[in-house]
């Protein structure tokens, strides 16, 4: 397809209302409603693959965004409130004609998206089932997860102090936005209940597909709506007052984020992605025990005692079943089952995944970094002033004015020529405010939304050379 | 009277029970893996045949505390009588058939016969 069919296409496919941008920062209430970007989308080329070191780019974001909405247009969602108020848009999200257009773009936004995987992933020396067994072995333990003295079962420590990323949480200014933040990465899975999962339930495929049923059956709390995964989730949310409702926090999704979660799609829409999808759920599975461990602690030291961290527990424990079941039963099952030939994917799914989890973590702790030092940014931006290389575009906004969040591909400055500005680099009540003659530093890649505190505000975004200071 | 050779798991409100051999006689025990409710009249014995493995996840139940679970039972000959939780004698009980794989040697091949293994729901009144 030439360039400017796909272009046309994807303009056609985000033109529709719902993935329109409106005023409102917090998406509540209709699942139905997910703003690609500013309708700016007429002239992006995604017909070029991104490579990795293009991973933050703008057209990352937007087609992360495109894509959730194509694979969560084959997933029902209905509002706990009722379908009523909002059911011309319901009507619209499932549209013959919409869903025609998704199914034109969404093929070569995967390969727009997922292209540069087949190089930048490494590809081990692994041929046999003994190998196969070393290396899954040898790559857990690599990254703090060995295997207990039985062989497969990842130890879990309940009182292992906070580390790397979670580490790097409780020691922002503004803890709470940092660990929401990353709650809210988490949300894309945990707030539709690992629906990836379900769509590799059907079919036949022997012993694997009771396995993954089981630990889909565990996900979903055995058919017991308290015990649900995704309702545990939720009362995680609320007991820090964040939002619970489906995508509520649709701007604040980061694309290291979305790319990881749409990857599981993805793998399911194309069958012959199902060896790789096996063994990323395995590799993901291992991980997750320490991986909720960790992430409850890190959420009682920066909420105390009223965080609810009953989801952490449940997984830091049922992740241990998890891992082992996966480990014997889809990898090694898979690979005794069809041989030496699905070896190559297996392996292919957790190179991937790694490669993936490395991208979406750099992503967040340089997106907490910069939004825990806006004030910074700030003083940097006003040394920085003069030396823009454009004149940069003015940009007139008021309060009701659509609101999305958006990343540039170099760095920018924003400068207030008049009237006040919020700015959201995460999600909270407390927005950096920007007044006249202020200017702020956007480093390339970093999320952000601006909102007008006064009846109207005017200011600049240009771009900027510098070679000073870190993000 | 449920007749042991046709059934032998009942259901009583959202409890399954299920008759479980041990060395010494037959018992009417849970059918709920106590650590996520797994069906143990699904698991397999583990080799030195004193637990229970369970299907789900792999938990070991040990046989003394499974019989712990056991419905009070009273057999005379062919007849076993057994007392139903929260049930009057007149409530309706469903009894499912299926082959106890619970009770099958540990090298024993997990392959159940179809015939046994599908499932029906009846009307038994309990005793």
């Amino acid at each position: 397809m030439p360039s400017t069919e796909l272009t046309d296409a994807v303009s056609a496919y985000c033109a529709h209302r719902i993935f329109q941008a409106g005023p409102e920062i917090y998406l509540r209430g209709n699942p139905y409603q997910r703003p690609v970007g500013f309708g700016d989308l007429d002239n992006v080329d995604f017909t070029v693959p991104l490579t990795e070191d293009q991973f933050l780019d703008h057209r990352q974001l937007v087609a992360g965004r495109m894509l959730t909405n194509a694979y969560e247009s084959g997933m029902v969602f209905l509002p706990p409130e009722g379908v009523g108020p909002v059911l011309p848009d319901f009507e619209l999200f499932y549209d013959d004609e919409v869903r025609r257009q998704r199914d034109v773009v969404r093929p070569r936004l995967e390969r727009f998206v997922f292209s540069f995987l087949e190089t930048s992933t490494p590809k081990p020396a692994v041929r046999t089932l003994d190998e196969l067994e070393a290396y899954f072995l040898a790559e857990v333990n690599a990254v703090g997860s060995p295997a207990d003295q039985t062989g497969n079962n990842p130890a879990v420590n309940t009182t292992a102090p906070v580390r790397g990323t979670m580490r790097a949480i409780t020691e922002c200014r503004h803890a709470e936005e940092a660990a929401a933040l990353h709650l809210i990465q988490l949300a894309p899975d945990a707030l539709i209940e690992a629906s990836a999962m379900a769509r590799n339930l059907p079919g036949s495929y022997g012993v694997a597909q009771s396995e993954l049923f089981k630990i889909f059956l565990d996900e979903f709390g055995y058919g017991v709506y308290e015990a649900k995964h995704s309702t545990i989730f939720k009362k995680m949310l609320a007991s820090v007052g964040m939002h619970t409702d489906v995508h509520a926090y649709w701007h604040f999704y980061l694309s290291g984020s979305l790319v990881g979660n749409n990857y599981f799609n993805y793998l399911a829409e194309d069958r012959r992605g199902v060896f790789r999808y096996m063994s990323a759920v395995t590799y993901l599975e291992w991980l997750f025990a320490q991986g909720f461990a960790d992430t409850g602690t890190m959420l009682r030291v920066v909420f105390g005692d009223r965080v609810d961290t009953k989801y952490c527990d449940e997984h830091a424990h049922i992740d241990i079943h998890h891992g082992r079941m996966a480990y014997e039963n889809l990898l090694l099952g898979l690979a005794r089952t069809h041989g030496e030939v699905v070896i190559p994917e297996l392996v292919r799914g957790v190179e991937e995944t790694k490669v993936l989890m490395r991208l979406g973590d750099e992503d967040f702790l340089a997106q907490i970094r910069w939004a825990d030092s806006l004030d910074e940014h700030t003083r940097l931006g006003a040394v920085l002033a003069t030396s823009a290389v454009d004149e940069g575009t003015a940009v007139s906004r008021a309060p009701d004015d659509p609101f999305t969040t958006r990343v540039y591909d170099t760095d920018r400055l924003i400068a207030v020529a008049d009237g006040e500005v919020d700015v959201y680099a995460w999600a909270t009540e407390r927005p950096h405010r920007l007044g006249p003659g202020d200017v702020l530093l956007v480093p390339r890649g970093r999320l952000h939304g601006l909102k007008a505190a006064s009846g109207q505000v005017n200011y600049t975004v240009r771009e900027v050379s510098r070679n000073g200071p870190a993000d | 009277m449920i007749d042991l050779r046709r059934h032998n798991t009942v259901l009583v409100g959202h409890e399954r029970y299920f008759l479980f051999q041990t060395e010494t006689r037959w018992r009417m025990v849970h059918d709920r893996c106590p650590h996520r409710g797994g069906p143990l009249s699904l698991a397999r014995r583990t080799p030195d045949g004193r637990r229970l493995s369970c299907p789900w996840h792999g938990t070991k139940i040990g046989v003394a505390a499974l019989c712990r679970t056991a419905l009070p039972m009273v057999r005379s000959g062919d007849e076993a009588t057994v007392v139903l939780p929260g049930t009057s004698q007149d409530a309706p009980v469903s009894v499912i058939r299926r082959r106890i794989l619970a009770n099958l040697p540990p090298d024993a091949d997990a392959e159940t016969d179809p015939t046994d293994c599908n499932s029906s729901t009846g009307s038994a009144q309990p005793h």
